[in-house]
Parts: C-alpha cells; sequence; structure tokens
C-alpha cells in the first residue's frame, strides 16, 4: 500500500541520505517485498477477478461482469455497513490520537516506576481482541457490569451498551480506543524523546511559557509521529471486524454490522464470494482514496526537521 | 449455530475473572487440536486407489487397501475424547483403516470446510448441521451414499426416519445421521420445590407455563427488578424455542416447495408473538440483553426453566442444578418440538470413499452411538440405542427420547444463512431485544426480502 514508500521517504530524509546504502536496503527489505508481493498483491488482484464473478467456493465461478457492484450500491445491508464503519473510523481515529497524545506527554517524564506505568499502557496492544472484547464484554453488562453499577453511584440509570443501537458503535469505539492506545504512545513517545532538548530550552530562553512550547516547538516536531500514527489508525479502523465479532454474538444488528463483517458473512455465511470480494474492493478503493487524501494534506501540516 | 453462542457465553461467564484466563481462552478459541488414534499410523500405499469395484457387495466390512481418512466435526474441545474413543473402536474393528479427528469451534468449522473443498482438500467424513444440508448437497461436494448402502445391504429403517431424511434428496442418500437434538423444558426441582409449584409434566399448556412462571419470577432484593425468572430461553435462532411455537399454533415456518416463508400466516405470527409476550407483556422472562453477556440463565440458577436444546443437558448437570426435564408445554394446535439432526456425510472428492463409507456406516452402528450418548449431549440417531439404554442413561433422557415422536425436523432449504440472518436481525433488534414493533409488524417489513432470497435459491 501506498503507506509504506511514504513512511520510508520521511524517516529517509529524516536520518539523513541513504546514498550507496540503497542496495543494501533493498537487499534487506527483500524477504517482505517478495512476501507481499505473493501474499498481498497476489491474492488482491485474485479478489478483484472474483469480484466480476459469483462464485459460492464450491462450484466452478460464472463472470457476471459488474453486477456484484452494481448490486451493491442498493444494498440496503452493505450501506448500513458503511456508515457503521465511517462512524467508527471518524471517531475512534482522532479522539484515539488526541488521548494518546495526551498519555504520551504525560508519560514523557523521569519519575520513579515509568517504565512500569508505560508497560501498563502498552499491554492492552499485545493482548488478543478476543480477550478483550470478553473483559470489555462483562464491563458493559446491562446488569452485573462495572460501568452501569459505577454509574449508579452517581444516580445514573444503567444503559444497554451492547444492545440499545445508538450505543452500540460508541460503546465499541471505547474498546477499541483504549486497547490501541499503546501503539499511538509508544510512537508519539519515541517522537517526543527525539525532540532536542536544546529548541525547548531555546523557546524557554525566549520567553515561551509551557503551552506555547508545546504549540510552537513541540507539537510541530510531532507532526511527523501524528501523520505516522494518523495513517496506520486510520487504515486498521476501516477493517474493524474483531471486536463486532465478539461483542455482537450471535450477529451485529444493523447498528453495528461493518464492512469487513459484510464481507466475512457474505464470503463464508451465504455462499457468495464473489459478491464478498466485489465489497472487499469496494472497501480497499475506500481506504486507498482516503490514504491518498491524508498524503496529499500532508505537506501542509506535517514538518519534517 | 445454537450449539456456539451458548458455549462462546457460557465460556465468556467464566473468563470475567480476569484477563489471564481470557488470554488462554482466547488461545484456544481458534485452535484445532489433532489427533492421531493410539495405534501407529500406517502410511497409505501409493497405490490406494479408491477400490469400488472390488467392494464387497454383501456387508463383509473393508475390504480395500490400508487407507487413512480425516474426520473433522465442530464442537467443544472436549468432545475430541469421545469422538476419539469411537474412532478407536473403530480401529479395533477395521485395523486397515485409520482415522484422524479434527474438531473446530462452529465459526472455524464451516470457514475452513468451505475453503478445503475450494482447494479441494476437504476432509473425507465431515459432520453437516441438518439445515445447511441442502447448501452443500445442491452443490454437488456431498457423495451419494445410496449405491454404498444398496450394495451392502445397511438398513435405513434402524435410524430415526425424519433424521435419515434431512439427508435425502430426490436423486439420492447423501449422508448418514450421527445424533439427533431435540428442545424440551428444562426445570430447576430446587426452585420449583421453594416456590410450591407443582413440576411440569405433559398436561401443561401455554397457559400453565404463563402461570407457573408468574409464580417463580421473585424480586427477592426488592429493587423493583427480579432477581428470579420464571422462565428463559434463546430468540437469536428459531430451534431454541420460537420454531416450536409456530408449529404448537399450527404454523408453519417455510412452504413445502421451501421457496416462500409461511411466517406471515396468523398461526405463525401467534406463535412467536407469545415469546415476545413472556418478555415484554407477562415480564417472566428476562429480556436477552440482561444475559447476553452472562450467558444462561437457567445454567446460572436466576431462572426456574427453560425451553431449550438437549446438548444443553451436560452443561446443567455439571452446573449442579437439580435437573428435570418435561416435554414443552403444548400450544393451541397440540404438541410440537424441533429435532435436528447432525449428520455424517462423505466429500466427493475423497480419495478413499470405501473407506469413508466403512466409516459412516460405523458411527451410525449401536457401538459407536453407545459410546457417544455418554456424553449426554445428544441422543443417538440410532433406534436401537435411542429407544433402549439411551433413556435410562440419565434422568429424563426418556422424555427426550419420547419426544421425538411428535417432533417437526428444523427447516432445512437453501439460502438458509441468508434468510435466518434478515429474519433474525428485525426480530432481534424490534421484536426480542426492544419491543419496537409488535410481531406482525415485524414479519410484514421483512417478508418481502425473506421471500426474494428463497426465490434466488
Amino acid at each position: 500500500m501506498a503507506v509504506l514508500p511514504g513512511g520510508i521517504r520521511a524517516a529517509a530524509r529524516r536520518r539523513g541520505p541513504l546514498d550507496g546504502e540503497g542496495r543494501w536496503a533493498l537487499l534487506f527489505l527483500a524477504p517482505t517485498l517478495v512476501g507481499l508481493a505473493i501474499l498481498s498483491a497476489g491474492p488482491i488482484l485474485a479478489t478483484l477477478a472474483i469480484s466480476l464473478t459469483s462464485w459460492d467456493l464450491l462450484q466452478a465461478p460464472s463472470l457476471v461482469g459488474i453486477d456484484n457492484f452494481v448490486a451493491l450500491a442498493s444494498d440496503d445491508r452493505f450501506l448500513k455497513a458503511l456508515r457503521n464503519t465511517f462512524f467508527y473510523t471518524a471517531t475512534s481515529v482522532p479522539i484515539g490520537l488526541v488521548i494518546a497524545l495526551g498519555l504520551a506527554l504525560a508519560l514523557n517524564q523521569t519519575i520513579r516506576g515509568i517504565a512500569w506505568i508505560r508497560t501498563a499502557y502498552f499491554l492492552p496492544v499485545v493482548t488478543s481482541t478476543i480477550a478483550v472484547a470478553l473483559v470489555w464484554q462483562w464491563i458493559l453488562s446491562p446488569d452485573a457490569g462495572l460501568l452501569n453499577q459505577a454509574l449508579g453511584v452517581l444516580g445514573i440509570a444503567p444503559r444497554k451498551w451492547l444492545v440499545e443501537p445508538t450505543l452500540i458503535m460508541p460503546s465499541i469505539v471505547a474498546m477499541s480506543i483504549w486497547q490501541g492506545l499503546g501503539t499511538n504512545v509508544i510512537i508519539f513517545l519515541a517522537g517526543l524523546q527525539a525532540i532536542p532538548t536544546e529548541l525547548i530550552d531555546a523557546a524557554s530562553v525566549d520567553g515561551a511559557a509551557r503551552w506555547a512550547r508545546f504549540r510552537h516547538v513541540v507539537l510541530p516536531l510531532l507532526t511527523p509521529s501524528i501523520f505516522f500514527t494518523g495513517v496506520l489508525s486510520l487504515i486498521a479502523s476501516f477493517q474493524v471486524f474483531d471486536q463486532i465479532f465478539v461483542l455482537q454474538r450471535p450477529r451485529p444488528t444493523s447498528a453495528s454490522i461493518t464492512v469487513v463483517y459484510f464481507i466475512y458473512e457474505n464470503g463464508f455465511k451465504f455462499f457468495r464470494m464473489g459478491y464478498a470480494s466485489a465489497a472487499s474492493w469496494v472497501l480497499f478503493l475506500i481506504v486507498a482514496f482516503f490514504t491518498w487524501l491524508y498524503f496529499r494534506g500532508q505537506a501542509r501540516w506535517v514538518h519534517y526537521q | 449455530m445454537t450449539r456456539d453462542p451458548a458455549t462462546s457465553r457460557s465460556a465468556s461467564a467464566t473468563i470475567v475473572l480476569g484477563a489471564i484466563l481470557a488470554l488462554l481462552v482466547a488461545a484456544c478459541g481458534g485452535a484445532t487440536t489433532t489427533t492421531a488414534p493410539s495405534a501407529a499410523a500406517p502410511s497409505v500405499a501409493a497405490s490406494a486407489e479408491p477400490s469400488t469395484a472390488s467392494a464387497a457387495p454383501s456387508d463383509a466390512g473393508y475390504t480395500g487397501p490400508e487407507a487413512t481418512i480425516s474426520y473433522s466435526i465442530w464442537g467443544d474441545p472436549s468432545e475430541i475424547k469421545s469422538q476419539q474413543a469411537v474412532v478407536d473402536a473403530f480401529h479395533v474393528v477395521n485395523p486397515k483403516i485409520t482415522v484422524k479427528v479434527t474438531v473446530s469451534d462452529w465459526d472455524t468449522y464451516w470457514d475452513k470446510l468451505q475453503t478445503g473443498i475450494a482447494g479441494g482438500d476437504a476432509p473425507d467424513v465431515f459432520a453437516m448441521d441438518g439445515p445447511l444440508f441442502p447448501d452443500y448437497q445442491s452443490r454437488g461436494v456431498l457423495l451419494d451414499l445410496k449405491p454404498y448402502i444398496d450394495k451392502s445391504g445397511f438398513d435405513l429403517g434402524q435410524l430415526a426416519d425424519q433424521a435419515v431424511g434431512d439427508f435425502t434428496t430426490e436423486t439420492g442418500q447423501f449422508g448418514l445421521p450421527r445424533d439427533l437434538n431435540v428442545i424440551a423444558l428444562f426445570y430447576n426441582k430446587a426452585m420449583f420445590d421453594a416456590a410450591n409449584v407443582a413440576y411440569p409434566d405433559e398436561t401443561w399448556d401455554w397457559a400453565k407455563l404463563v402461570a407457573a412462571a408468574h409464580s417463580l419470577t421473585k424480586d427477592t432484593n426488592g429493587d423493583g427488578k427480579p432477581d428470579q425468572w420464571g422462565f428463559y430461553t434463546e430468540t437469536s435462532d428459531m430451534e431454541n424455542y420460537w420454531s416450536s411455537l409456530v408449529w404448537q399454533n399450527g404454523g408453519e415456518v417455510i412452504s413445502p416447495d421451501k421457496k416462500s416463508t409461511l411466517l406471515g400466516t396468523d398461526q405463525a405470527v401467534g406463535g412467536l408473538q407469545f415469546l415476545q409476550d413472556l418478555i415484554w407483556k407477562e415480564k417472566v422472562m428476562p429480556e436477552p440483553a440482561l444475559f447476553a453477556e452472562t450467558g444462561d440463565a437457567f445454567e446460572q440458577g436466576k431462572a426456574a426453566m427453560e425451553a431449550n436444546g438437549s446438548w444443553l443437558v451436560p452443561t446443567h448437570l455439571t452446573a449442579g442444578i437439580q435437573l428435570g426435564i418435561a416435554p414443552l408445554p403444548k400450544g393451541p394446535a397440540g404438541q410440537a418440538t424441533s429435532i435436528n439432526p447432525t449428520g455424517a456425510v462423505v466429500f466427493k472428492g475423497s480419495k478413499n470413499p470405501d473407506a469413508a463409507w466403512e466409516f459412516v456406516k460405523y458411527l451410525a452402528s449401536p457401538a459407536a452411538q453407545t459410546k457417544l450418548m455418554e456424553l449426554k449431549a445428544s441422543l443417538p440417531a440410532n433406534k436401537e440405542v435411542l429407544s433402549g439404554p439411551y433413556g435410562q442413561s440419565f434422568d429424563g433422557a426418556k422424555v427426550l427420547a419420547d419426544s421425538i415422536a411428535y417432533a417437526h425436523i428444523k427447516p432445512s432449504f437453501r439460502g438458509y444463512n441468508d434468510f435466518t440472518t434478515t429474519l433474525q436481525t428485525e426480530l432481534d433488534e424490534n421484536v426480542f431485544n426492544a419491543p419496537n414493533k409488535t410481531v406482525k409488524e415485524a414479519i410484514d417489513a421483512v417478508l418481502p426480502s425473506l421471500n426474494e432470497i428463497l426465490a434466488k435459491q
């Protein structure tokens, strides 16, 4: 995907030229590149071919042209899945980034036990989504759930977080943000620690207060990290699936179905692999478009040293 | 579908103890265990060609070359033990055939099966859910066992008739039933005794169920919400209870030609309406959301009765409930329950169809059926075992066995998953999880889509 070259270019510019070392870089990258070509590019192209067929996986496919794509445009369930997925992306990505940034600033300290605290924030990332979802299922449970009990103490009536149509997606967004926080925090921390202290000291000498130092020195220098985590979160969020799969058993409602779940159920439950492939391509193009848009906007707000 | 949500929920109930435990379960969730029989697995000789021609005309057993076949089932990892016992016993009788068992969880099972078939590498013998059979059979991936049945003189009459019929088509017999699942009324004797209510029996009807459920629904801590419920069932699949209600009210789910749904009739709507009323009008059953995360209310001792499947017997017994089993209460049009067989089918592309048939035949034999019976999770498909030792195998087993006489087969047709998803999404959202609509309104809203799905098949 377009992410990698951009990211590499950015890194290259930051760390200085790689001239002469380019060949070595290519050599070391070769295993990954070959893997990508065979395991990603191949299936992606195959999916494009399959999307033009009617195929139930069990019998030979038959060519149907763009019928699958036409049908998708008027498939109510697909449109709902798109709407839910956009909601998920539009909320989980920005909110997740802001919280992660705040946390990274708080964790960028030299106090005792900071390593332990940082590890704690990273733990959810290395925990399987299934396990996280099961714990959150308990937190969000309407009757004995932690959240409703906590709200009860404050005199707030209990809600059915995973059942009420207006609450399902926000609940899932909350869980996903909590789970994904660690990755972004680590990258932000690395970004923060790469900022030369001389720059901050110089700003202080020039009379910049705390907020001004953050706004005009730290934040601009952190934009490459924000850009990087942003694009990763963006792409991952469009592919939200596991959380829905676990928290909405046995099946999501029309308020919680996402595009990848739609692809899964059509391909493996409804014997419509061609249709599922067409939906995959629509999703791929949407992700590619937003990634492209995001990269285009890069020059306007991302500052490389 | 029915087994899986129940399993995952009872798992989740245990999980809340901590993330570490959850991690373990998650790790096991996707895992598949493959075990080989204790006897050394002989390697398949290069000459292990299918030998249909040399198969014995009478039932002299397997006479082909040494063969290894694979057998895939869904279920708990715990089920592998009993399946392995069956496989080992089979190997003793047929030393030339080695069977490798693979157990997957419900979702993984079907994903793997489909990709396996697409890649031409499916298991030789695999388990088939009754309702999904037409989707596989009509796509030509199952072996017709009719020639093998004729050749070996196997008597289909020894197996439960409805269950055999579920795998019969106009062109042949594409599987044998391995075991049966039926729906009955479970009750907690201790809770009935405490409330001084008489145990359910075969005379019960809907009115009696509602009356008893009212007596057993209690708010013991006075917070205005019941903390003991009279009744509990699962609403997310027709098999758990509501298809039986439709039949008990004289309705039907699907037309005989399977090209349209009959859920729009007053009888069908009335059956479903009874279930919505138990939750939202009578308030003797918890709304599904309350136990969606923690699992079966009956198993937790929070409901006095549960209409549900025979597969829950071992779970309920393990939970330490003083379990009673009664027939489902009768409806206005009489008695009915749901029966759903799990079949054993053979992949059409199997390299060892003779060995596969030998194994499928063995699975239906009294020897294998008696072993499977010990799990208590399902009813034997073999009549000899069903009417014999099964009835005494645990308290209430006889009630389950007798209910087969008035059981309707779980609707089975092409497009089953597609149909159910559309239907249940509407029912879950607007009828059971919240009473946004009456059953009539909800069914009317999805009827055109349902008929469109069926017409396309």
